[in-house]
């Protein structure tokens, strides 16, 4: 068993029992995390991501296979072994969950009372926490006197109370607005490079992986669609969810929507194909698109042109409608190719 | 009429009222708090779902909560004999006044535990707490506010039980009531008794609510 393994799911599987019969949350399920990694899990609300967390500390007990958890089969725990197990996993939530009649400090000692720690020395913990979190002023305070950026503070530091080696957040940033968002995520960030946890992030935000998360797994209808560093998939989209986030921009929630031909739309040139060319900063030196241009004598239509910011490195986008002849196309892609450009032929493009 | 004898029995059957009232709270909270908690953990959507327990006791509340006071007053009397020796008296009228509140009880401290939010026991779960943490840690604390304030409407409701157990003999003011105004047509006494029981409801349902609002931290 290789260490550097944090959390290992195999075929897992997931029913429910309703009043209409068998639902299918979950289906053969594979993923590892390794240790230190921050892990995405993305996909719409109702995709089954939230029951995928929840099995891996066991608050949901899977239909079928087996989560490994730091070299454990929790499946085969007791019930004491797992709740000494969940004590090293960490969890937040969207809606924070504090106690709301304990005060911040309170909040953040309760998992060390729970373990049977010493009041001042839990005390003390505590304090170290809220002064990470950027909360040491408010530790006589209410949860309901916070902000929610603030109780998903206090959050934080109530999960890591016990030094976890893994935090689970369940759509930790749902909840709050674009401006708290980063400040949670630069925290969740700053956090895993200095004490190496491990962090699994579950949400419907595009936004929130390509910020924070190394690899991710799209999760569509229960099933992973695709998985992988998020870099890769950001250059090379595989599954059509993975196409819909990656190129046209929508957040899972937006899939379904049919799209939108309204009036008012620029007309655009009648392309036979579509492709998208991703470039990071420093392969922009020689203007390819233009030299292309000006080589095959043939117009090309910039569709998209955008830039991203990937993990703190910027990566250049662009979708480009053709419209020669299927050879010179075909010669056009070779040429982008042969630049080291990353080359995807496109259904559709943002409408 | 306002002789010190009236007077004297007056305070003593505010007295009485008090003892069999506080008592009547504090023993069916004995019996009504783990009642109710039990209840709530066992429900389907609790944390501990157990069927069969939930089943049981739910329809055991449910047929004590049926039977009027005064019929379960005189049908437990050989119960009421046995616990404290005799069946008449301040005393023996708290044994029918518990085992008639403590599913009323149990059934206000179920509806209390089931208002905490289902996330925060998530959060306690996702922690490694046990059941009996849960409970003790999150459930009851967390629904202090409307535990505190159902306590309060009980024990106006058991002091209004005493009252009707002055009917066969209790004690307490509703003792007073029956024997002065019904039986003697002695109305004034009857409406001064009256206007005690509403003055210390009142005094009792007025301090329920203060600590409730001192115990809320929400706001």
């Amino acid at each position: 068993m290789n260490m550097s393994e944090m959390i290992q799911v195999k075929n897992l599987s997931k029913t429910f029992q309703t009043r209409e019969g068998t639902v299918e949350a979950l289906r053969n399920i594979d993923l590892t995390v390794e240790a230190g990694d921050i892990y995405g899990i993305i996909g719409m609300s109702g995709a089954g991501k939230s029951t995928l967390v929840r099995c891996l500390n066991y608050l949901e007990r899977p239909t079928a296979g087996t989560v490994i958890v730091q070299g454990r089969e929790l499946g085969t725990l007791s019930d004491k072994e797992l709740r000494k197990m969940r004590s090293s996993i960490g969890m937040i939530f969207q809606n924070f969950n504090l106690l709301m009649q304990r005060n911040v400090m309170d909040n953040v000692t309760f998992p060390l009372e729970i373990q049977g720690t010493g009041k001042e020395q839990a005390r003390q913990k505590a304090r170290t926490l809220l002064e990470t979190v950027g909360l040491s002023e408010k530790a006589a305070a209410y949860p309901a006197q916070l902000s929610g950026g603030q109780r998903q503070r206090v959050a934080i530091a109530r999960a890591l109370a016990c030094d976890p080696k893994i935090l689970l957040c369940d759509e930790a940033t749902s909840a709050l607005d674009p401006q708290t968002t980063q400040q949670i995520l630069q925290l969740l960030k700053k956090i895993n490079q200095e004490t190496g946890i491990t962090i699994v992030i579950i949400t419907h935000q595009m936004s929130v992986v390509r910020e924070i998360c190394r690899n991710v797994a799209i999760v569509e209808n229960g099933q992973i669609v695709e998985q992988g560093l998020v870099e890769e998939i950001f250059t090379h989209p595989k599954s059509r969810a993975a196409r819909q986030l990656v190129i046209e921009g929508k957040d899972p929630d937006q899939w379904e929507e049919p799209a939108q031909k309204g009036a008012g739309e620029l007309p655009i040139l009648e392309e036979n194909r579509k492709i998208r060319i991703v470039f990071s900063s420093n392969d922009s030196k020689e203007p390819v698109v233009a030299n292309m241009v000006l080589k095959f004598g043939t117009p090309v239509n910039i569709l998209k042109a955008d830039t991203k910011d990937l993990n703190g490195t910027a990566r250049g986008e662009m979708i480009l409608g053709l419209n020669g002849s299927r050879e010179l196309e075909d010669e056009m892609i070779q040429y982008l190719i042969d630049r080291g450009l990353a080359v995807e032929e496109v259904q559709s493009h943002v409408e | 009429m306002w002789s010190k004898e009236v007077i004297d029995m007056i305070i003593r059957g505010i007295g009485e009222t008090l003892y069999m009232s506080v008592f009547g709270t504090f023993f069916g909270y004995v019996l009504g708090l783990p009642w109710g908690t039990v209840l709530a953990v066992t429900d389907q959507d609790g944390i501990r779902p157990n069927r069969i327990v939930y089943r049981v006791l739910d329809v055991i509340t449910n047929i004590m909560r049926s039977i009027p006071f005064l019929i379960l007053l005189i049908l437990i009397i050989p119960f009421t004999r046995l616990l404290v020796g005799k069946s008449y008296g301040s005393t023996a009228t708290i044994v029918p006044l518990v085992v008639s509140a403590a599913p009323f009880i149990g059934r206000m401290v179920e509806s209390s535990l089931k208002e905490v939010d289902k996330g925060v026991i998530e959060a306690a779960q996702s922690m490694g707490a046990s059941t009996m943490q849960i409970i003790l840690r999150v459930m009851l604390t967390e629904a202090r506010v409307s535990l505190v304030m159902g306590a309060a409407i009980c024990f106006g409701t058991i002091l209004g039980y005493s009252a009707m157990a002055g009917t066969v003999g209790g004690g307490g003011l509703g003792d007073i009531a029956i024997r002065y105004g019904y039986h003697r047509w002695q109305a004034d006494i009857m409406i001064v008794t009256v206007v005690l029981l509403v003055i210390l409801v009142q005094i009792f349902q007025f301090a329920g609510m203060k600590i409730a609002a001192k115990l809320d931290k929400r706001k």
